[in-house]
């Protein structure tokens, strides 16, 4: 997978660039717009990472240029901007996306998984999830785990649910506030704490394998090995 | 408006009709003068004729008849004089009377009992005509008399009718054209003043609908010049340079945002990136608590700036239709096993969906921080109650602890920046962002103690026009 990073502070740009390599993409980064044309235009890439606030032009200016040009590859668009741009919105309704500084690792990797999933062709949509021994029955709506049911609500189940779908993968809570519950909000209290322990509580009974792991500072994992 | 445009007609009517009819009662007094003037005229030069006549002819059997044919002769030619009258002459009457009163001569309709007694109860002077009240006549005679040098007295009297007769048709003919000069006038002033008004109206219709977000339009002009067209450009200029201030603005929470983002972003990369290097280092625990406090900081840059454009009325909304009751049974959801954790009960109080207008992003976290307050402050084992009214406008979300309220030395600066409780660990933004956004959306914010005890926390949300309006009459019911 080829990205290009398209951004001018130096200090993000590295250490962008050194996470996105280390999870095992290959990165290209320009510093400004013009550089940035050059590249998207004289090799493929299956995804571009945009900040708006470009030294010589707006970055959407420079992605409805490319657009233009040819090239069709996603893009996910980094915004210290207080609002959102009514064209920004436009190019999330096209099927990119935004993110606003700053966001976690985690989310910005998420993310880019997304997007570069809905460029591929879909697979079938499983109605079982599997992940060692813990299982989820989609159609059902049942989860168990070494063949024996879990007692869970119908929320608990939506959040083991995504978990699952990112198992390996970290989740952050503000990851996870989106998806289960569909907001973008920033508690200072630690609600999604709460649910996780209650939902490990009924996952990781006494005796078995701890799955639900939590990375302080970061968000939370689902072992997959 | 309509209104106003009435009451400057009206107004200006009964002044146009006052001043009118004003002049006409002048004009009116000095025609009735001038006609008098001359009956007065008449009177005196004919009485003085008969005078003559009488003096100079005989008293003899012929003197009847001669003084009565001239007395007559007079009568016909009464000034003012209706001729259209076919009637007998009893507009004018001769009369001469001995010097003790007794009738020698009487020329006029009937026999002159009745005059003869008028005259004798009026004493009239010589040479001045007065009026002369008859019994069983309506209209009064002006009457003119002389003294003759054989102590006889002549009288000639000249019946008023004809005289008032021109005065009312006069008046007719003024009160009808006056009815219709005051009506068309009335028109007029109306349909000037009311186009004059409705120019004004649609100058504030369009005014009313430049809100905060969209600045960008204008009130209508047109090529004329009076003041009206004055009032627009002049609301036309203010809106250029509100709008020019408001962007100035907008320009520096955008500039002050993104300049502080850059380096936070840095920062909480480059933490991550050491915690995911070596999980178990040593000072794992204490860029944690950095990256904790790197997203607090975040996150009160963010209320700073929103509290400080909504107080500059400068908030961007994206408005869409959300539905209220939904929202808070997710945030119960959400916050739930929290507050049972720490002993607290929440009761939602709803009569289902309720539609409201707003910005999601904006009042997902403002319920958000309603809920956080509660969690972080409420003492253990209170109570929280939601409630969800709607009236013909507004939402309103009361929410209701029976804690222990809000400190009374900062009740009355609830919703300022800066302004938390003792013991509080926040920034003390939270009630201020409520306050904030609630008028950023046309609602607003109230916080007080409750009598029993505990905090009030009322917030007002324009409704979503698709509204069924079901809502309140089901309320009843719910709770």
């Amino acid at each position: 997978m080829r990205l290009l990073l398209v951004e001018d502070e130096v200090d993000i740009q590295s250490f962008l660039r050194r996470s996105l390599e280390e999870a095992g993409y290959q990165v290209d980064a320009a510093s400004d717009g013009k550089t940035a044309e050059k590249l998207a235009v004289e090799a493929p890439y299956d995804l571009l990472i945009v900040d708006l606030g470009l030294p010589d032009q707006d970055g959407i200016t420079l992605i409805l240029k490319l657009r233009q040009l040819g090239v069709a590859a996603p893009v996910l668009i980094l915004s210290a901007r207080r609002s959102v741009d009514d064209r920004v919105r436009g190019l999330e309704q096209g099927g990119d996306d935004y993110l606003t500084k700053p966001f976690a690792l985690a989310e910005l990797l998420a993310r880019l998984r997304n997007l570069l999933k809905r460029n591929s062709p879909p697979g079938n949509e499983a109605t079982r999830l599997r992940v060692l021994d813990l299982e989820l029955d989609l159609l059902r709506r049942e989860a168990s785990r070494s063949g024996e049911l879990l007692q869970l609500t119908s929320q608990e189940f939506v959040l083991l649910e995504y978990l699952c779908r990112n198992a390996g993968r970290v989740v952050t809570r503000s990851m996870i506030l989106d998806k289960v519950w569909g907001m973008r909000i920033q508690p200072d209290t630690n609600v999604v704490d709460v649910h996780i322990y209650r939902l490990r509580g009924k996952v990781d009974g006494k005796g078995q394998q701890p799955l639900i792991r939590t990375l302080r500072g970061v968000g939370y994992v689902l072992k997959d090995r | 408006m309509r209104s106003a445009a009435w009451r400057i007609s009206l107004w200006a009517t009964l002044a146009f009709a006052c001043g009118t009819m004003l002049v006409f009662v002048f004009l009116h007094r000095f025609m009735a003068k001038d006609i008098q003037r001359r009956s007065d005229a008449w009177l005196s030069g004919e009485v003085e004729v008969l005078e003559d006549v009488a003096e100079r002819t005989p008293k003899d059997a012929l003197y009847v008849r001669v003084v009565g044919e001239v007395a007559e002769l007079a009568g016909k030619e009464v000034p003012n004089r209706d001729l259209s009258e076919s009637a007998p002459n009893d507009s004018v009457f001769f009369l001469q009377t001995d010097a003790d009163g007794a009738p020698r001569l009487w020329v006029g309709a009937g026999d002159g009992e009745a005059h003869r007694k008028a005259i004798r109860a009026v004493n009239i002077l010589p040479d001045r005509p007065m009026d002369l009240q008859v019994k069983g006549i309506g209209v009064p005679f002006r009457v003119a008399s002389i003294r003759m040098d054989d102590g006889s007295r002549i009288y000639l009297g000249l019946s008023e009718r004809d005289e008032l007769k021109v005065l009312r048709s006069l008046r007719v003919r003024f009160l009808f054209l006056w009815i219709l000069i005051v009506l068309l006038g009335f028109g007029i002033v109306f349909f000037t003043t009311w186009r004059m008004l409705s120019r004004v109206r649609q100058i504030t219709e369009a005014a009313s609908g430049i809100g905060h977000s969209d600045l960008n339009s204008r009130v209508p002009t047109t090529g004329k010049n009076d003041e009206v067209a004055h009032l627009a450009l002049t609301l036309n200029r203010m809106l250029d340079r509100i709008e020019n201030s408001m962007r100035q603005l907008h320009t520096i929470t955008d500039s002050l945002a993104h300049d502080l983002r850059s380096p936070l972003t840095a920062i909480r990369g480059k933490l991550e990136m050491s915690l995911s290097a070596d999980p178990h280092a040593e000072q794992a625990e204490s860029i944690v608590s950095a990256i904790e406090e790197l997203d607090r900081l975040t996150d009160f840059l963010n209320k700073s700036l929103d509290v400080a454009e909504a107080k500059a009325d400068a908030l961007r909304l994206t408005l869409t239709e959300i539905d209220l009751d939904e929202l808070l049974r997710v945030m119960i959801d959400l916050y739930g096993p929290s507050m049972s954790e720490k002993g607290l009960q929440i009761h939602l109080c709803s009569a289902g969906p309720l539609m409201v207008a707003a910005d999601a992003a904006l009042l997902h976290r403002m319920v958000a921080n309603l809920f956080d307050n509660e969690l972080k402050h409420l003492p253990a084992s209170h109570s929280i109650t939601i409630r969800l009214q709607s009236d013909e406008e507004a939402a309103t979300l009361i929410l209701e602890d029976d804690g222990p309220g809000f400190d009374s030395e900062i009740c009355p600066h609830l919703f300022e920046r800066r302004v938390k409780g003792r013991d509080s660990n926040g920034h003390g933004l939270g009630l201020a962002f409520i306050d904030a956004v609630a008028r950023a959306h046309g609602g607003a914010a109230t916080a007080a103690n409750r009598e029993p005890g505990g905090a009030r926390i009322a917030i007002t949300l324009p409704l979503a026009s698709s509204n069924s309006g079901l809502h309140s009459s089901a309320l009843r019911d719910a709770c």
